[in-house]
């Protein structure tokens, strides 16, 4: 057999692969537009597709439709995005430090995002969001990499790095806190505690043409790296001789990594544990080789956050509980279930 | 494949080593602990950041191939090398054709006879659904031999790779490495092994202070100064191999 | 206002007592001492008027500038806005400790013989100054404005949450008690009677409409521009003033000033939105012009019929909270009642 032909066998249930997850995706996002504060009539999403998307003319209510339309669907797919994003991130992370451990939030990435928008808003650096998110994207990196040089120094082992992040994030809130306490007009300090919070009722269409293309980018850089993820199994000297750019491979995914995680916390703030447990699951489903690894993760990561905002909206009647404090109620158990099992495994 | 090696040098743990390593030959290292083996393997293999001097590979200056090219010519198996990854027996060593593999051209089903070659190669085809962390040391070294085997490298570059394995597999591996048809270089510990190399070289504090054939290598009085043994060749009367039995020093003085 | 979510709150249930003080005090020309007071679950007896005070609270400052006790202030702290114009002059001559809140040694620095509390929240059980026990440690007893704990939990909800709906009684009950403790109780008999005239007009014009299905939401602030908004709940000061004035608050949340949903709201559809006005930018949408650019520009708030009929009030922040404010929102909010065609 040709290996244009090995191509087409491996086609099609790579092709039913992807049709499920397509339909996974799709049941997901119809739950999170219907499911919400206000109840809305079924019928009304099927109207709206029908306007929006055939031009056929149809008596809608404006404010119906508009929560649906203008609020729920970019919430949605804002939720989709960013927990694909932060899944991805988490499985890229683990495998190029090789710690099971390692998560965006854990490693201080979305402190020193929050940081770094703090700082250049109250820098006055740039303006309106661009500046905004500049300012996380560079204070993301430079957690990362104040983080990764530290756990460098200290030994580089998995506790070193655990360890390394703490200090990393306390350092990083700790510039938050003080920019902001320091900032004599409280004009400029206007908004800024968002960013701890951990919020998607503030999401609109802008915030979907921002995070789409990201993490569809970051998404299209894992998918292209999983051979060289692969390859660092059995760590960078190994990924090395079996070919890999090292260098090269880890500066293009931890930029892929920065980009996506400094974009989605400068949309929605911090929200953890994602990109921990995600990836963790993925792994029990479809095993640790990225080819499979990448998109089941990402996948996993768009439904469990758009399910964790629909639980956000519905835990309490009447009240909002931040999308966070859902993930972490989530996601600290499976932060336990990975300890205890890498615990057996040692 | 041949080796060229001239001046290289890493800091202070490899110094001036130059040395050239002929097509199809079984080239041996030995040195004690902390002579600067394991660096300089990494030195051929181009992997050092930094290092001093050049490597050719077939006449083709190593730095000027990219780590695809060079994993294409040369594999490396180095001590220690673990996953914390759920990897199967088979995951691992189809890692091996990672340099030949591209989005273009993913692995097929060539690749899997190459992986499947590679795996009886090392007596390990039984295993290949086995998971990597139920494996013994002796069984990992094995599939990280049958790992580089699927790179089908024309130059193996191993770094003691009879450690954790019992004599019979100690044996089955060297046995099977000179019977390769590509240039085989590796640190050895042991050297009454290394005398079934074709030529040795001796590491003492960073350089190459002997290289030759092992009779010429290994005297009593080399061995004595470097490794700090008293050595008494034997002859094995079966076949007429040269064996030693070491003394401490101190009995002789 | 919304003590928004920087202070965590935690645990500990106050033991809120409303005070039961029966039938308003007889218009004494002078107090008789010892006078005894429970006030806010914390019985207080007073040998003799206070020489000083410091106030923790805009309130509490301004109902003290109201008695003509401003010479008796020492130190101000917690302003939400701009002092009454009436009182700029007397409040120009007094230090201000702080524009939020003081520290308790700055306070407890100033000796004075009371300390005037207007929230909970920065004096009480889990006081962000001190608890009233410090206070009382130190010989100086603290009084706090009934508005903040009459039928009021502080420990749940950000900013407490009202059991019973606030009236202006409970603040009336602060200004003659307050002018009791200082030994003017005519003063605050006068004041009272006359907050409670205007009180009374203001709900006289908006009962003369008649409204009959008219709602309202209050919007104090957001922290951030697009995210769910801080509004007022069941039984604040907002909601006291739409019951008088005959508007039904679509906000059903009994916390003073919960986070609810824009889809909520807009589903809800209020005839008339009111807008806080306020001197605070702690976030983008403290400034009202931001208020009234995201009512215009949002695709689905803008499809409000309140929105559309141009139906927004803006009233000052401060008159939102428990204060003598209430009364002049009370009549802003009248007279633009009046104003709409809401029939």
């Amino acid at each position: 057999m040709t290996r244009r032909a090995a191509l087409s066998a491996l086609a099609v249930p790579v092709l039913s692969r992807a049709g499920l997850g397509a339909v996974l995706l799709a049941l997901a996002v119809l739950a999170g537009v219907t499911i919400g504060e206000v109840a809305l009539p079924l019928g009304l999403v099927g109207d709206l597709l029908a306007v929006k998307l055939l031009g056929i003319e149809r008596a809608l209510d404006p404010i119906e439709a508009g929560i649906l339309w203008s609020y729920r669907l970019p919430r949605t797919l804002v939720a989709a995005a960013c927990g694909a994003g932060l899944a991805l991130s988490g499985v890229v992370l683990q495998a190029l430090v090789r710690n099971a451990l390692a998560d965006p939030y854990l490693l201080g990435v979305s402190a020193g995002a929050g940081a770094g928008a703090v700082a250049v808003t109250l820098l006055g650096l740039g303006g309106g969001a661009i500046g905004l998110s500049a300012g996380a994207f560079g204070g993301a990196a430079s957690a990362f990499l104040i983080v990764a040089l530290l756990a460098k120094a200290a030994g580089g082992g998995p506790a070193q790095l655990v360890l390394a992040g703490i200090a990393g994030s306390q350092l990083f809130n700790a510039l938050t806190s003080f920019f902001i306490a320091k900032s004599a007009n409280a004009e400029q300090a206007r908004g800024l505690m968002f960013w701890l919070l951990g919020n998607l009722s503030g999401v609109r269409w802008p915030d979907v043409s921002l995070a789409l293309p990201v993490v569809g980018l970051g998404f299209l850089v894992c998918l292209a790296h999983v051979r060289p993820l692969d390859a660092f199994s059995f760590g960078s000297g190994a990924a090395a001789s079996l070919g890999i750019a090292v260098r090269r491979v880890q500066l293009v995914l931890i930029a892929a990594v920065t980009l996506m995680t400094a974009t989605l916390v400068s949309l929605v703030g911090s929200i953890g544990f994602v990109g921990l447990v995600i990836p963790h699951a993925m792994r029990f489903l479809v095993g640790p080789r990225h080819a499979r690894l990448i998109p089941a993760s990402a996948l996993a990561g768009a439904v469990f956050l758009i399910a964790a905002d629909i639980a956000a909206r519905v835990l309490i009647p009447g009240q909002v509980v931040p999308i966070g404090v859902v993930t972490a109620l989530v996601g600290a158990p499976g932060f336990a279930l990975i300890l205890i099992r890498n615990r057996r495994r040692s | 494949m041949r080796i060229e090696a001239r001046n290289l040098g890493w800091r202070e743990i490899v110094r001036g080593v130059s040395v050239e390593i002929r097509k199809g030959e079984t080239f041996g290292l030995v040195g004690p602990n902390g002579s600067g083996k394991s660096t300089l393997l990494r030195l051929l293999a181009g992997l050092m950041p930094r290092a001093a001097g050049e490597v050719w590979l077939d006449g083709a200056p190593l730095a000027q191939l990219s780590r695809r090219q060079i994993a294409q010519r040369l594999a490396l198996v180095e001590q220690f090398a673990d996953t914390g990854e759920a990897l199967s027996v088979r995951d691992a060593v189809d890692l091996g054709r990672t340099p030949w593999l591209s989005p273009l051209s993913p692995f097929g089903p060539e690749d899997r006879q190459i992986v499947d070659r590679a795996l009886a190669a090392v007596g390990m085809e039984g295993m290949a659904a086995r998971a990597w962390a139920t494996l013994s040391g002796g069984e990992r070294q094995r599939v990280h031999i049958a790992r580089a085997l699927a790179q089908e490298p024309r130059v193996l570059i191993l770094d003691e790779p009879t450690n954790h394995l019992d004599i019979h597999h100690q044996l089955a591996l060297l046995g099977l490495v000179a019977a390769l048809p590509v240039t085989v270089v590796m640190a050895l510990h042991d050297l009454n092994q290394a005398m079934m190399c074709d030529r040795l070289g001796v590491m003492s504090d960073g350089r190459m202070v002997a290289c030759g054939k092992p009779a010429e290598v290994l005297t009593p009085d080399n061995l004595a100064r470097i490794f700090r043994v008293r050595a008494q060749p034997m002859i094995d009367p079966s076949d007429g191999s040269t064996l030693f039995r070491f003394l401490p020093m101190e009995t002789s003085t | 206002m919304p003590n928004l979510p920087l202070i965590p709150r935690r645990g500990l249930r106050a033991a809120l007592i409303a005070a039961p003080l029966v039938a308003a005090m007889p218009a004494l020309a002078q107090t008789s001492y010892p006078l005894h007071l429970s006030n806010c679950g914390v019985d207080l007896t007073f040998e003799a008027a206070p020489q000083s005070v410091v106030s923790v609270g805009q309130a509490a400052t301004e109902i003290l500038y109201a008695l003509d006790l401003g010479d008796r202030v020492l130190g101000t702290s917690v302003w939400f806005s701009s002092v009454l114009p009436q009182f700029e002059a007397v409040n120009a001559g007094v230090p201000r400790l702080a524009d939020n809140d003081p520290s308790f040694e700055s306070v407890v620095a100033l000796r004075p013989g009371l300390v005037a509390v207007q929230y909970e929240w920065h004096i009480g059980p889990q006081g962000i100054v001190a608890t009233r026990e410090q206070f009382a440690d130190l010989g100086i007893p603290t009084y706090t404005l009934p508005s903040d704990c009459v039928g009021k939990d502080n420990s749940t909800g950000s900013d407490g949450t009202r059991l019973d709906m606030y009236t202006m009684d409970s603040l009336y009950q602060g200004v003659e008690e307050l002018a009791q403790i200082f030994d003017v109780p005519e003063r605050g008999t006068a004041m009272v009677a006359a907050l409670r005239e205007r009180e009374a007009a203001a709900i006289a014009t908006a009962g003369a409409l008649a409204l009959d299905d008219a709602s309202a939401v209050f919007w104090f602030s957001s922290a951030e521009m697009d995210i769910d908004p801080y509004v007022a709940g069941q039984g604040g000061a907002p909601a006291y003033m739409m019951q008088a004035l005959g508007l039904r608050n679509v906000v059903e949340s009994n916390e003073e000033w919960p986070v609810v949903a824009w889809e909520t709201i807009a589903r809800a559809n209020p005839s008339v939105i009111v807008l806080a006005r306020m001197d605070r930018r702690r976030f983008e949408a403290d400034d009202i012009e931001r208020k009234l650019e995201f009512l215009r520009t949002d695709p689905v708030v803008s499809q409000m019929e309140a929105v559309r009929e141009g139906r927004i009030v803006i009233l000052d922040a401060h008159g939102m909270d428990p204060s003598i404010r209430n009364i002049d929102a009370l009549e802003t909010l009248s007279a633009a009642l009046a104003g709409f065609d809401l029939q």
